[in-house]
């Protein structure tokens, strides 16, 4: 089966570094997804959640923005954080979530505003990262 | 000389006694800086040198005290720096990934020359860590030499991180230091910091180039001073840069233009490679301070080792001169 070589690379770990069959990466312009023998592609990635697929199963990887780089199958992922939807709690996600929503209501100020709404977007992506997970079947 | 020690604490009064002495017999006991005075039987004495040795015994046994401490508390310190190079050893490796890829991409271009530099020094913020901030410290002064030479148009900029180089830097470049960043320690280095630190050096300064000054871990005893070369959003994008690096290659998707896609990779490239040069750095230190640290505890081994010789040799020649007075005493009584 085609396969490209993935890396995904955080400053304190390398989260993962194997072949892969395709993977969905989350773009500030949207979802891009990458197949073998996919053109060079430069592109910043937002906070959201990253799916890798390898031997018909989905991996998912909850990122806090980062940087792409894909040429001649080789893939390099770049990010300033990174979880894998097999180390987040369920409960604790939802928690989490809630508790940056109503703080997003509560914010007063620019600075807090933008802080409480990043806050949210880091939530909410790693909420979306274990249910993706659950329905993918690779985590629980 | 450890006699030396021994003359500064109060071998000086005994030699001027003993020199008052008639110095004759085999009985009495050589000493390096002075000698015990005997004298012969039935003289009499007028001064007894006793008390002056007995200071100056003293005085030598204080300085060993003091020395044996200096000894724990600099292997103390060989331990705790030991301890702590493992671990940000371990984290300097990791963070080299981190980097690497943007050097594949963007190409390394030590030699291209912008109008504005921006030289970031990164040293340490305690000192008795052997050379390195020196060396920081001199790479760094030439390279501000360097642009400085080019003439008119070239100007170039200090940030400083840590407290040791901006010590030594504020001196002579006082005026053209930007940034000064101290207390980086305080809580373990992460990546976030780094971010931050990226962010505040692209806010407060314009700049073509930025060469960043440190000392790269080979070894535990080898550290490299190493200067790492970033361009600009704009220079990235001009003409010198795009013959080394690869970024023709590639489409650019995330953003509205290319101009912006290479904004925030230029930012995310300076928040990886400070990260990747302040663990470096912190591990040098570490490294540093071990070998400086393991020096000191053998040095002052050594001083302890001469001072006891000369503390034993001027407490045994005090017991002989007792021994003698007691034993000519006693043989005048008789006789």
């Amino acid at each position: 089966m085609d396969t490209f070589r993935l890396r995904v690379i955080a400053p304190d770990r390398i989260i993962f570094d194997s072949r892969a069959a395709e993977v969905i990466l989350a773009t500030n312009t949207g979802l891009v997804g990458i197949l073998p023998n996919h053109a060079p592609l430069l592109t910043g990635l937002d906070i959201g959640i990253l799916k890798i697929r390898t031997n018909e199963l989905w991996s998912v990887v909850a990122v806090m923005g980062g940087f792409a780089m894909v040429h001649d199958n080789d893939i390099t992922i770049l990010v300033n954080e990174a979880e894998n939807a097999k180390e987040i709690n369920l409960q604790e996600a939802q928690e989490i979530f809630q508790l940056t929503q109503t703080k997003v209501s509560q914010a007063d100020g620019r600075k807090e505003n933008i802080e409480a709404n990043l806050n949210l977007k880091r939530a909410k992506a790693r909420l979306d990262a274990i249910q993706e997970g659950i329905k993918e079947g690779t985590a629980s | 000389m450890a006699t030396g020690a021994a003359r500064r604490g109060g071998w000086r009064i005994a030699k001027q006694f003993s020199e008052r002495l008639t110095l004759s017999s085999s009985l009495g006991v050589q000493n390096g800086g002075g000698s015990v005075g005997m004298q012969g039987l039935g003289a009499t004495n007028e001064v007894a040198p006793f008390g002056a040795r007995a200071a100056s015994n003293q005085a030598v046994r204080n300085r060993m005290r003091s020395v044996k401490n200096i000894q724990k508390i600099t292997m103390a310190m060989k331990m705790v720096a030991a301890s702590k190079l493992r671990t940000v050893q371990v984290k300097a490796e990791n963070s080299r990934g981190l980097f690497q890829p943007f050097t594949a991409l963007l190409g390394d271009a030590p030699a291209v020359m912008g109008n504005k530099t921006l030289v970031v020094t990164l040293s340490t913020d305690k000192g008795l860590c052997g050379g390195i901030n020196s060396t920081v410290v001199k790479y760094s002064r030439s390279l501000m030499k360097l642009n400085q030479l080019h003439g008119e148009g070239y100007d170039t900029k200090f940030v400083i991180v840590g407290d040791k180089g901006k010590a030594q830097l504020q001196r002579e470049y006082k005026k053209l230091i930007s940034t000064y960043i101290t207390e980086t320690q305080k809580v373990a280095i992460n990546f976030t910091q780094c971010a931050m630190i990226a962010d505040e050096i692209i806010k407060s300064c314009e700049y073509d180039v930025i060469k960043v000054v440190y000392n790269k871990f080979n070894s535990a005893v080898s550290f490299l001073p190493t200067v790492a070369t970033l361009l600009s959003p704009e220079m990235l994008a001009g003409e010198e840069a795009q013959k080394i690096g690869n970024l023709e290659s590639y489409e650019t998707e995330g953003a509205e233009t290319q101009g912006e896609v290479l904004q925030n990779l230029a930012e995310f490239q300076l928040a990886s490679v400070l990260y990747n040069a302040m663990l470096e750095n912190a591990t040098s230190e570490m490294g540093a301070r071990m070998s400086a640290m393991d020096s000191s505890t053998r040095n002052a081994g050594e001083v302890l080792d001469r001072l006891t010789l000369s503390y034993n040799r001027s407490r045994q020649a005090s017991i002989t001169t007792e021994l003698i007075e007691i034993i000519s005493g006693a043989a005048a009584l008789e006789g």
